[in-house]
């Protein structure tokens, strides 16, 4: 009979121990976050994800959501959409109540299997492919990064209001690259501008020398660059120099990535670059200044979408008044005029009428470079 | 004519990268009869060395002069030759294995030393800081970078170095005797294990070396191995197997054929892509010898 006692005592205690570790472990709120560490996303990833360690610290301090800390759980995706979509099971399994994804769009693709079926909230704040909201009708799944689409169209109303007539298109071969390369062209011919020649720097190049002497002959008004693989670029920009070439260089928003200023350093100035964020605007300055006390550091815009991302997600929880998914879909659906660090001055995102992509067609700029830097605006929208 | 010179300049560096490149290959094939697809990787590894050597990024007062950065490509790149050769190559000539086994094990070499790249330097790429600066010299219409001028006069008097080493020493002419008949130089007392030691010494040096030099113009990053690989056997195909000078010829003809496409051929530029494909599976076909026959043959 003691021994029985002894037992009892033992599975009570047990049972508190157990009730007191979910005690515990409901006192945060899970967040999921998938990132790339080590492969070809690294580049944004890793700076979007530490805007959101960053945003979730901040949010922390001023007492957390519904009273509760944020708590990340961080996995690694290696960029590839097999692996993130086992990764986003792994979160859901852990207890997330939302996903943000910031690795690449097809990986951001894939892992919205997850989300649509086990009903989680998933946010992508930085991938701009068009078609993550279209291919699948996933009512959790969330976009507020700036569409391709958006990007586009901001550059050539830029392109269109200098008044350049005929332009060269240089890309490295890489798919993403193309892809680029092919949405230029598209848009260049519909606004009117003609495209006069297309030069392609192969992957393992020693140079680019020849590729730029064809740009030079052909007297365009401005290059667009359309490469995405750093040393590549780096090749262009030495050529361009060693060539004395003086046309105006535009491109994409994959040129907001701070690692290509390191890369091709004191190269790149006066090259304009869209983006989406304008280091002017009130709610800009309250994240660079929060991230410089943080990192000592001045930030590029890629960490700016994270914070972004994990305010808007903390902003849905409170919205929701509880952790119930269909509430936070809701919740997260319902966001309107949210003005965010990312964005154009005057802009705001919201998710009107049923569409998942969140970014104002207004939002995007184009920022020159200068002194090695991300510089000022020079252009915002599409007028 | 500007545009033609200032192509001729872009052209012989990159070629004499290619050559290079082609030259470690030759360094140990001529004695041991293996191609060692890895020396790609060795030129990654040499591109990585000197970065680290020349930038410490969080210590700059360590950061060390290029020639520091040379003497640490070739101790390292030579340490690393040697025990790739002692531990892969070396126990499979002792079992007497086929020559396809040290190749398909030099394949394995290749991916650890990828891998290990990425796991140490990570997959941003690193610049390299060139020597002499990156402003535009001209020496009447040939104008380039000096990191061009530099690759060009380094590749020429290395060459020029190891055709006198092969022609004029006991050393060259015993790598020669392996090559021609690796038996009866051992007969002849030639201790076969100290040539392909050396072999894959000054192979992984010259490799190396290759990578260091080209760094300034590309970054060192750790996907730059597959294509110089390509690029240095295509050069050598073309120049032919027997010979240093040949090694020299393929990369050039490479190039030129390369840079003079791109720029004059009126074809999209994406097309370009495939001259070395083209170039290889030519010369196999039609000159499987190369421009230079080897010595046997002449």
């Amino acid at each position: 009979m003691p021994l029985l006692r002894s037992l009892r005592g033992a599975l009570a205690l047990a049972l508190l121990l157990t009730q007191g570790a979910v005690a515990t472990a409901q006192e945060t709120v899970k967040i999921g976050v998938i990132t790339d560490h080590v492969a070809s996303a690294k580049f944004y990833a890793e700076p979007v994800t530490r805007g959101v360690e960053l945003g979730a610290k901040m949010i922390n301090q001023n007492g957390g959501v519904l009273g509760k800390k944020i708590e990340l759980i961080i996995e690694d995706d290696q960029n590839k959409p097999d692996v993130s979509a086992a990764k986003a099971r792994k979160l859901v399994d852990d207890g997330v109540v939302a996903i943000i994804s910031n690795t690449g769009s097809p990986a951001t693709q894939q892992a919205q299997t997850v989300s649509l079926e086990t009903k989680t909230l998933h946010l992508t704040p930085a991938n701009s492919a068009d078609t993550l909201t279209t291919q699948l009708d996933d009512p959790y799944f969330f976009q507020t990064g700036p569409l391709a689409s958006i990007q586009l169209a901001t550059l050539m109303a830029y392109t269109k209001s200098r008044g350049f007539k005929d332009v060269a298109i240089v890309r490295d071969n890489s798919s993403l690259s193309q892809s680029f390369a092919d949405s230029f062209r598209k848009g260049l011919e519909k606004v009117g501008i003609k495209v006069a020649l297309q030069e392609v720097i192969p992957q393992g190049a020693t140079s680019a020398v020849a590729n730029l002497q064809k740009v030079r002959a052909a007297k365009v008004d401005a290059i667009l660059q359309a490469g995405v693989l750093g040393p590549e670029m780096l090749q262009f920009f030495r050529a361009y120099q060693q060539l004395g070439m003086t046309e105006p260089v535009l491109g994409s928003y994959n040129l907001s990535i701070p690692a290509y200023l390191t890369m091709a350093k004191d190269l790149m100035d006066g090259v304009v670059f869209v983006d989406a964020f304008d280091a002017d605007k009130p709610e800009a300055k309250a994240f660079t200044e929060a991230y410089g006390k943080e990192y000592h550091e001045q930030p590029s815009s890629l960490p700016a979408y994270g914070w972004d991302g994990i305010h808007l997600i903390a902003q849905a929880i409170e919205k929701a008044g509880s952790l119930d998914k269909e509430k936070l879909r809701a919740a997260m659906a319902s966001t309107t005029n949210y003005v965010g660090a990312i964005g154009a001055k005057g802009t705001s995102w919201g998710f009107r009428d049923g569409k998942r992509t969140g970014f104002d067609p207004q939002g995007a700029v184009v920022r020159v470079i200068k002194d090695n830097q991300h510089g000022p605006v020079v252009f915002a929208g599409q007028n | 004519m500007s545009d033609l010179l200032e192509l001729v300049v872009s052209a012989t560096a990159s070629g004499s990268i290619y050559a290079l490149v082609a030259l470690a290959y030759l360094l140990i094939l001529r004695p041991t009869s293996i191609i060692n697809f890895a020396v790609g990787e060795w030129a990654a590894t040499g591109a990585f060395v000197g970065v680290a050597a020349q930038t410490t990024l969080a210590w700059p007062a360590l950061d060390g002069p290029y020639w520091l950065a040379v003497i640490a490509v070739l101790v390292c790149l030579g340490a690393l030759g040697w025990l790739v050769e002692a531990l892969t190559v070396r126990p499979l000539i002792a079992r007497g294995a086929n020559i396809t086994s040290p190749i398909l094990a030099l394949l394995g070499v290749l991916v650890i030393f990828r891998e290990s790249l990425t796991m140490l330097f990570g997959a941003d790429p690193l610049p390299s800081p060139p020597p002499f600066g990156f402003k535009r010299v001209a020496f009447g219409l040939f104008a380039g970078v000096p990191q061009q001028f530099l690759i060009i006069t380094v590749t020429f008097v290395l060459f020029a170095a190891v055709w006198l080493f092969f022609e004029r020493t006991v050393w060259g002419r015993a790598f020669e005797a392996v090559a021609l008949n690796r038996r009866a130089a051992a007969l002849m007392g030639i201790n076969l294990r100290r040539v392909t030691t050396f072999a894959f010494v000054s192979g992984a040096m010259v490799a190396g070396l290759a990578g260091l030099l080209m760094s300034p113009l590309t970054s060192a990053h750790y996907m730059m191995g597959l294509p110089l690989a390509i690029q240095g056997f295509t050069a050598l195909v073309i120049g032919g197997v027997g010979r240093v000078e040949g090694a020299l010829l393929g990369g050039l003809v490479l190039a030129f054929v390369e840079q003079l496409g791109a720029r004059y051929l009126p074809i999209p530029s994406g097309l370009t892509l495939g001259f070395p494909f083209v170039l290889l599976i030519l010369f196999l076909f039609l000159r499987p010898s190369g421009l230079m026959p080897p010595r046997e043959a002449r």
